[in-house]
């Protein structure tokens, strides 16, 4: 204890002494916001829009504030979240926010309507935003981040594959009583396709075997276009040319044919 | 910038330690803002030797902080951290790091105080948690982040006001610390004018005494103590290192780094902290450690960090890591870990070197030869140029006096050149 009374001395003893000199006077122009008040929530719910206080009244801005302050409302939970913006002239102008949360809902259930093959956790993290705390579970539900991220786990469906592959709108329930959300996406896989015939022209014989081996894929694989890239990639640096990828669908027989054409010595 | 958010984190499945030292109690005590602050302050001292270490500097720019931070809308005062580079941000959290170069061009107490209220003005607009969580990364992101820095500067205004300090310090301080405009700040001109507006020439406290006095030998520009050509060897006498720089070889250096060019080869080398260093060497591939005069060697591949992360808390670890210097996957790295014992301190770190080298320019046993102790000499000639105050014997503005400093061009980028200091006052010069 006395060690502890010693070195909290000393800390304090290192602080630099405190100066005193008092606050300016208050600066009430019109043109600037001279008070923030919050009612309906702490004032940390609504931050971007409480440090406006002291700052110009610029309208424009505070509507673009607001919509920020509400969209951080819903990523942590608050779907209903509105805030109303009043101002009114006082010392400067004076901003009355008004917020109504609405009620908190969290992901209790997350899932994918599909049978197909593609593996689980890529979905899963593909949708997760804001290091898990948005669109995943025990996290809050955001509409918009959630068609975001859809549009692009499309774009892996295709890339792996599914080239027909469709994302159907989520399916949300929520259960008032219980604060919870359960969101379901519909996926629509179609038929996944495979390599089929893989080709190289233009260069010499040795020049086109070396491409193909290059490539580093067969035919019967599962098409996987970073596989593909990855493989024109080595060609290219193997060969030092240019090379051309070429590919065309046989949705007949399910299969999609690569074709590298071997342009000039760079 | 180190945009990290945390907001919201679960604390659950906090990691038990985070760079060689326990996880700070706040990533179990459910508060992850402090507990992302100190992992970002562990990353600086323990990641990048980063951290400027002076303790009565440091107490001294809390001690402003802490004033600002009363007449603010937080419930506690943002914890400064001083790093030994330039910028200044409020990461996450409830801190902000103060790069030591940017303390290093304000001519007063105001001035830094009005540096440190635009990024708690950030930290009370949550700015951080909206460049996360906000908006798309658009043009409407982009709209967005503009937004906070004009809103930050203007809220900077009303914190020097409630605290006393001179709001017309505000535009001084933009004037010292911003280069060039770019899409995420509104432009420099525009920003200085709306300040220079909102403080309408208003005085309170300066404090220019009380910052000079405070800087008087601080470390000035880059600390070439992290790595400087003398002669022909690098020398980081951080770590009492040397590597010799053979004279068929092109040699360059990069931020603190060196980069040595033989052929397609390409050689880089650079210092970072001590549990970094361990780290890194604890998951090279093929890797072989010895113990030798110069420290523990241990030399492999650096491989891909591969761990997938699962709580919100280890993602946000892998996000930190991320961000730390490391070898390119597939690369030949070697890794010398090493305390520096001298009189006044107890220096551990390690250094880094990779090697990009596929046509064997570099073979393992020469880059090796090329590294030794660093001797008396170049440990002098390694160090750094100091601030010291020197007193104006006629008045007249800085761009005059400057020229009686040892290095008159240095001087003049460590104040504002039009500044008139009367017969007496102390102004900034350096030691060489």
């Amino acid at each position: 204890m006395q060690r502890l009374i010693v070195s909290a001395i000393v800390i304090i003893g290192c602080r630099p002494a405190e100066v005193s000199y008092p606050a300016l006077a208050r600066d009430c122009s019109p043109t600037r916001i001279g008070k923030v008040t919050v009612l309906g929530a702490p004032v940390a719910d609504v931050a971007p829009l409480a440090v406006l206080e002291g700052t110009f009244d610029d309208q424009e801005r505070t509507a673009r504030v607001t919509e920020v302050a509400t969209e951080l409302l819903q990523v942590r939970g608050y779907p209903r979240a509105h805030i109303d913006v009043k101002r009114h002239e006082a010392c400067g102008i004076e901003l009355a926010v008004n917020v109504d949360r609405g009620p908190r809902f969290r992901i209790t259930q997350l899932g994918f309507q599909t049978d197909d093959r593609f593996p689980e956790d890529e979905r899963v993290a593909a949708v997760a935003d804001a290091l898990g705390t948005v669109n995943a579970v025990g996290g809050a539900y955001v509409e918009d981040r959630m068609d975001r991220a859809l549009t692009a786990l499309t774009r892996r469906y295709h890339e792996s594959g599914w080239i027909d592959a469709k994302i159907g709108r989520p399916v949300t329930t929520y259960d008032e009583n219980r604060g919870s959300v359960a969101v379901v996406v519909p996926i629509e896989p179609g038929p996944r396709y495979r390599i089929g015939a893989i080709h190289a022209h233009g260069g010499g014989v040795a020049s086109r075997s070396i491409a193909i081996n290059a490539l580093g894929i067969r035919g019967g694989d599962w098409y996987d276009a970073s596989q593909v890239k990855t493989g024109i990639d080595r060609a290219r640096r193997r060969l030092d040319r240019r090379i051309e990828l070429r590919i065309d669908v046989a949705p007949d027989h399910k299969t999609i044919d690569i074709e590298a054409r071997l342009g000039e010595i760079q | 910038m180190r945009a990290l958010v945390v907001v919201g984190l679960a604390a659950c499945g906090a990691p038990a330690s985070y760079l060689g030292a326990e996880t700070p109690s706040a990533c179990t005590s459910s508060d992850p803002e402090r507990c992302a602050s100190a992992l970002a302050e562990r990353d600086l001292i323990a990641g990048e030797l980063d951290a400027y270490d002076d303790a009565s500097l440091r107490s001294y720019v809390q001690s402003i902080s802490d004033r600002l931070a009363r007449t603010s809308r937080l419930a506690r005062p943002p914890h400064v951290v001083i790093s030994n580079h330039d910028g200044t941000y409020a990461p996450f959290g409830n801190a902000i790091v103060i790069g030591r170069v940017t303390i290093e061009k304000l001519g007063s107490e105001a001035e830094l105080a009005a540096v440190i209220a635009h990024e708690m003005a950030h930290i009370e607009g949550h700015h951080a948690t909206v460049s996360l969580f906000g908006p798309n990364a658009d043009k409407q992101w982009l709209a967005t982040r503009r937004d906070a820095e004009g809103i930050a500067d203007e809220r900077a205004i009303a914190l020097l006001e409630l605290s006393g300090y001179s709001p017309s310090a505000m535009p001084r301080a933009l004037q010292a610390e911003l280069d060039a405009d770019d899409d995420e700040h509104p432009p420099r001109a525009d920003r200085i004018a709306r300040v220079a507006a909102l403080a309408s020439n208003r005085s309170g406290f300066e404090g220019r005494e009380e910052l000079l006095h405070q800087v008087d030998h601080m470390v000035v520009g880059r600390d070439t103590r992290l790595g400087i050509a003398v002669g022909k060897a690098w020398v980081i006498a951080n770590l009492g290192l040397a590597i010799e720089l053979p004279y068929e070889d092109d040699a360059r250096s990069r931020g603190d780094g060196l980069v040595l060019r033989h052929g397609d080869a390409e050689l880089t080398a650079y210092a970072i902290g001590a549990p970094w260093a361990r780290e890194l060497a604890s998951q090279l591939e093929r890797r072989e450690t010895s113990e030798g005069p110069l420290g523990r060697v241990t030399v492999g591949i650096a491989r891909e960090r591969t761990r997938r992360a699962s709580e919100p808390l280890e993602r946000l670890e892998d996000a930190v890591r991320a961000t730390l210097p490391q070898p390119v996957p597939g690369e030949s790295v070697v890794i010398i870990e090493r305390c520096l014992e001298t009189v006044d301190s107890n220096q551990c770190g390690g250094l880094v070197i990779e090697l990009d080298d596929r046509d064997g320019a570099y073979p393992k046993k020469r880059w090796l030869g090329m590294l030794r102790d660093a001797t008396p000499r170049e440990l002098r000639l390694a160090q750094p140029a100091r601030i010291v105050l020197a007193t104006a014997t006629r008045g007249g503005r800085i761009e005059r006096l400057a020229a009686a400093c040892p290095n008159p061009a240095v001087a003049l980028t460590l104040d504002d050149p039009a500044r008139q200091v009367a017969p007496g006052e102390p102004f900034k010069c350096t030691d060489r």
